[in-house]
């Protein structure tokens, strides 16, 4: 049927031009997403997190550590010579000698004979004006001056060791902006009070909780144990605070030793207070 | 190998040519089948449709036309003479039919009456049944894309996923650039799914009403002419 040719040409025209604008609008384009930035994240472990010394995260990588210097040397440190071999250094020293020194060396006895005859009124001649100062030996002496040993003594502290180099070095060193070495981190505090508190049990169903706050004073060996009994800092009376206070004790004595404490910080954890507080318990 | 490079092989679109050729050619072969199948349905369907669209706007015309000469008071027997002359549809057809039979009748030498009135009807109801199927001839293709051309896209999707986690699994690496060519082509089958679908189900639905519509005037006029032949079989039987 005609009716029916022409309809079919123009859908096949219509999906075509369609399919044409498909084609030219789908294309071309590419989705090109820009890689992100990657951000570099250190992962820290607890022990090298208390570790941590005080630094500039920013500064500057130097290639070789300076040696610590605090003061300029006034002259280079002088390279060490390398040791020459020594066989050829006499025999250079040696080589001349049997050239000049036979004229003298070897004087003929009459000559010496005849000095020392000369010699003996010489000395009596000059002994009497005045003493001539012993004449040099042979070695040259180290001189020794008591007038300048002043001068050699280093005035300053005795306990002092300063390097000295040729560069003082300033740079900080590379580390967080906030590490200090010598405390206690925040994990052992941590670890010790979950310590005491699972050993302690104050009493249950006090009204103020407040009132049952227990503060301890431990005094430690470096093995952990107690070095002395431990001291109650607050006080307070009836029945119920001393039931908390003596759990508090015995939760002391149980957790011993505190080996979560290293041994490095000793002097951090040897003398210190520890703080019993119901509401921490309660509170979940 | 480089699950870099592995991914390149198995998979050589890259995501920087995602146009539609690259994507229809790196298509696994079924899932071409699958959209040339759609792309096929979606001309008959347009084509069905612009056929359908002529042919209601010239049936619906050719009606006004009838009605209007039927009903001008013309003489039905120089309606039925200009009308006979060419192949007539619709009104005309089952106007011509209805006529002939009534003639036929006439100027046979026995008058036969009696079964005249049944006859005509049956007449005009085989033009009606003949005219309704000339309507919606063709009409059941747009209902069977409608309904089953997003299931054929779903199909084409179901394929083309199935190649990605092949891809994955192939490459041993879960990277879009991996799954994101297959997943693409996957989907632009159901897309050209829908693109088919749709249409089809809005034509079919308007054709459907339209076709309802134009076989209820065609059954009002027959009744009414039937009931006007009626009338003058009763008057000459009597006379």
């Amino acid at each position: 049927m005609n009716r029916e040719r022409i309809a079919s040409a123009i859908s096949v025209a219509l999906h075509a031009a369609v399919l044409l604008w498909a084609l030219i609008s789908f294309s071309g384009k590419a989705l090109d997403a820009t890689p992100v930035d990657s951000l570099p994240v250190d992962l820290v472990s607890a022990d090298q997190f208390s570790k941590m010394m005080k630094g500039q995260k920013d500064a500057p990588k130097k290639e070789q550590p300076a040696p610590l210097v605090e003061k300029l040397a006034e002259e280079p440190p002088k390279p060490i010579e390398e040791p020459k071999p020594k066989v050829v250094e006499k025999k250079q020293e040696i080589a001349p000698q049997p050239a000049a020194a036979p004229p003298e060396a070897a004087p003929p006895p009459d000559a010496i004979a005849e000095k020392l005859k000369k010699e003996p009124p010489k000395q009596e001649a000059k002994v009497d004006p005045k003493p001539v100062p012993p004449k040099k030996l042979d070695k040259p002496q180290p001189k020794f001056d008591a007038d300048k040993i002043a001068a050699l003594l280093d005035k300053r502290d005795p306990q002092r060791h300063v390097a000295t180099g040729e560069v003082p070095n300033l740079a900080p060193a590379l580390g967080a902006s906030q590490g200090n070495d010598k405390r206690l981190s925040q994990s052992e505090i941590d670890a010790l009070r979950a310590r005491l508190m699972s050993l302690w049990n104050p009493p249950v169903g006090i009204q103020d909780p407040e009132k049952f706050v227990i503060r301890i004073r431990l005094q430690l060996n470096r093995d952990g144990k107690l070095a002395a009994p431990p001291a109650v800092l607050t006080s307070g009376d009836g029945q119920l605070f001393a039931s908390a206070r003596d759990s508090a004790i015995r939760a002391v004595f149980r957790a011993q030793p505190f080996d979560m404490l290293r041994r490095e910080t000793y002097d951090t954890w040897k003398d210190i207070e520890v703080t019993f507080d119901p509401r921490d318990m309660f509170r979940g | 190998m480089n699950p870099a490079d592995m991914a390149q092989s198995v998979l050589p679109l890259t995501s920087s040519d995602l146009s539609l050729f690259t994507l229809f050619w790196h298509a696994h072969w079924i899932v071409k089948a699958v959209m040339l199948g759609l792309l096929g349905c979606s001309v008959w369907v347009w084509a069905i449709a612009i056929d359908k669209l002529v042919l209601y706007g010239r049936t619906r015309r050719g009606m006004d036309r009838f009605e209007q000469a039927f009903w001008s008071g013309q003489s039905l027997e120089e309606l039925y003479r200009s009308l006979s002359a060419k192949p007539a549809h619709s009104m005309a057809a089952i106007f011509v039919g209805a006529m002939r039979e009534w003639k036929r009748s006439f100027e046979s030498t026995s008058r036969s009456f009696a079964g005249l009135q049944t006859r005509i009807e049956k007449v005009m109801d085989v033009a009606i049944a003949r005219e309704v199927e000339r309507l919606e001839r063709r009409l059941l293709v747009l209902a069977t894309v409608g309904s089953a051309g997003p299931f054929i896209g779903l199909f084409g999707t179901v394929w083309g996923i199935m190649t990605s986690f092949q891809s994955i699994a192939a490459s041993k690496n879960t990277s879009l650039a991996v799954v994101a060519p297959g997943i693409a082509e996957a989907l632009f089958a159901t897309a050209i799914g829908l693109v088919a679908a749709i249409p089809a189900t809005i034509f079919y639905n308007k054709f459907a009403s339209e076709v309802n519509k134009q076989a209820q005037r065609l059954e009002g006029f027959a009744d009414e002419f039937a009931a006007i032949l009626s009338r003058q079989i009763d008057e000459r039987g009597v006379g």
